[in-house]
This record gives C-alpha cells, sequence and structure tokens, in this order.
C-alpha cells in the first residue's frame, strides 16, 4: 500500500470538491467555510512536498486571518444579498447548470476553466521531467536564513507591502463612514 | 512517491475552477475567493517545482511566502473596496457597478 499516493489522492480530491462548492454553492457564507476546508487541505499538499514551514503560515496567514477577514466582511456588510442566496435569472437543473445559466456568456466560463486544466495537463504529459525527489529535510531554517540573507530587500518591500495595504483599508473604512 | 506530474495537474484543475469561478460569478466577494483559488494552485506549482527540480534550495519557497503575502495585502484592501461600495451604492455585483464604464 502507498500511503503517500493514497493521502495525496484523498487530498486532491477533498481540495478539488472543496473549491468546486466555492465556486457554486449558493450561500456565500458556505463559500467562504468551503474555501477554509480547500485551503487546509493545500496545507496537506505542502506538508507531502516537505514544506512544513509554508504549510503552517498556509493556515495562519490563509485560514486563521483570510477566511476569517472575509466571513466578517459578510457578516459586517450591510447588504441582505450578500448573505442570502444569488439570484438565477434563468434557473437550471442542477447547481452547476444554475451557475452556467446565471451568466450572459452561458457555457464560455466552464469552457475557460475546463480548457486551462485539460490543456495544461497536456502540456505537463508532453514533458519528460527529470526524476527527482523531494528531500528529506526541513525546509524553515534554509528559507529563514535565506530570508534574511539573499532575499533581504524583497522580503522589507513585502513587509512596506503590508503595512501600505493595511493603512489603505483603514483608510477605506473610515472613508466610508460618513 | 507521488511523481510531480501529479502536483502538477492537482494545481491545473484547482486553477481550472477558480478560473472558472471569478469568471462565471458576479458577487465580488465571491470574485475574490475564487482569485485566492488562483493563487494557491499557483503556489502548489511553485513549491513542488522547487522541491523536486532544485532540492535544497529554497527559492520556490520564498516565492510561495510572497505570493502568500501578496495574497493577504490584495484581500484586506479588496474587501475593504467592495465593502465601501456595497455601502455607498448599494450593490455587490460586479456587472451591475458600471459607473466608469462607457
Amino acid at each position: 500500500m502507498n500511503w503517500q499516493l493514497v493521502t495525496f489522492y484523498i487530498l486532491g480530491l477533498v481540495i478539488l470538491y472543496a473549491a468546486y462548492r466555492v465556486v457554486t454553492s449558493a450561500v456565500i457564507t458556505h463559500a467562504a467555510l468551503w474555501l477554509a476546508v480547500a485551503l487546509v487541505g493545500v496545507a496537506g499538499i505542502y506538508l507531502q512536498l516537505q514544506a512544513e514551514f509554508l504549510a503552517i503560515i498556509q493556515v495562519l496567514i490563509y485560514v486563521g486571518a483570510i477566511v476569517t477577514i472575509i466571513i466578517f466582511a459578510i457578516m459586517l456588510s450591510p447588504l441582505r444579498e450578500i448573505k442570502t442566496e444569488e439570484k438565477d435569472r434563468r434557473g437550471g437543473a442542477t447547481r452547476m447548470g444554475r451557475a452556467v445559466a446565471s451568466v450572459e456568456w452561458g457555457l464560455a466560463p466552464v469552457a475557460a476553466g475546463l480548457l486551462f486544466a485539460l490543456g495544461m495537463t497536456w502540456a505537463y504529459s508532453r514533458q519528460a521531467w527529470p526524476v527527482g525527489s523531494v528531500p528529506p529535510g526541513l525546509i524553515t531554517e534554509p528559507l529563514g536564513k535565506s530570508l534574511m540573507t539573499t532575499y533581504l530587500l524583497p522580503f522589507e518591500v513585502a513587509s512596506v507591502l503590508l503595512l501600505v495595504a493595511m493603512v489603505g483599508a483603514i483608510v477605506l473604512a473610515i472613508r466610508g463612514q460618513k | 512517491m507521488v511523481s510531480l506530474h501529479g502536483y502538477l495537474v492537482l494545481a491545473a484543475f484547482l486553477f481550472g475552477l477558480g478560473l472558472y469561478g471569478a469568471l462565471a460569478r458576479t458577487n465580488a466577494i465571491r470574485i475574490l475567493m475564487a482569485i485566492e483559488l488562483m493563487l494557491n494552485a499557483v503556489n502548489i506549482n511553485l513549491v513542488a517545482f522547487a522541491q523536486y527540480l532544485t532540492p535544497g534550495l529554497v527559492t520556490g519557497a520564498v516565492f510561495a511566502v510572497f505570493v502568500i503575502t501578496v495574497a493577504a495585502a490584495e484581500a484586506a484592501v479588496g474587501l475593504a473596496i467592495v465593502l465601501l461600495v456595497a455601502r455607498q451604492r448599494g450593490v455587490i455585483e460586479v456587472d451591475k457597478i458600471n459607473l466608469m464604464k462607457w
């Protein structure tokens, strides 16, 4: 029994199903919670790739901060229609069918998504990658060292970006109060 | 052992779902969520390539850290803008926010 492969398939199914529900579920609060499921699954993929630091910050930042922000935004928003079901304009049998029917271009988004996924799969299958293996060591120590030496400038720029985004979000929120 | 292909195909389908969501849905908050899905797919690709093709180097992981940072900033500012528009104009559907569209 190849447990790595089994784990990968389970994680992949969970991620893809949760992502499908994020895109198609009618109530947007449910979509936010399914997004949390998908992001935890991606953290599992990182763990399987021996990138344990990324798995931890994935759970901390994405699930702990971004999904929480999204749920807060949904809960605090004054509009009822954010929280309730999106109106389907033409109707359809299945959930996907209703989602397809609710846009003006009909099948074009489905075609775009499927074409992208299948096209990339086809392109990957034509390429013979050099067979490597995931190194057994932990990633945290070399990652921290390179963030403090080689990538010090981008690291500082990223922190300035976060500061600017925080100030900008606060300014937008205050301006909306008046 | 999972091959590199497995991760790449999973990331491609996750990106496809996110692309479909960003194109097909009209709720601004759901479009932001679909963009987060796409960024996650890109991150899986980055980490998988880094771990399989350049073992011992952490360049791909560093890039993934920056992508997560930018995603956090994007979520904060994007949601602030969406809430501001929702409060001032009373709509959340992106095809009805057409003030600057001729």
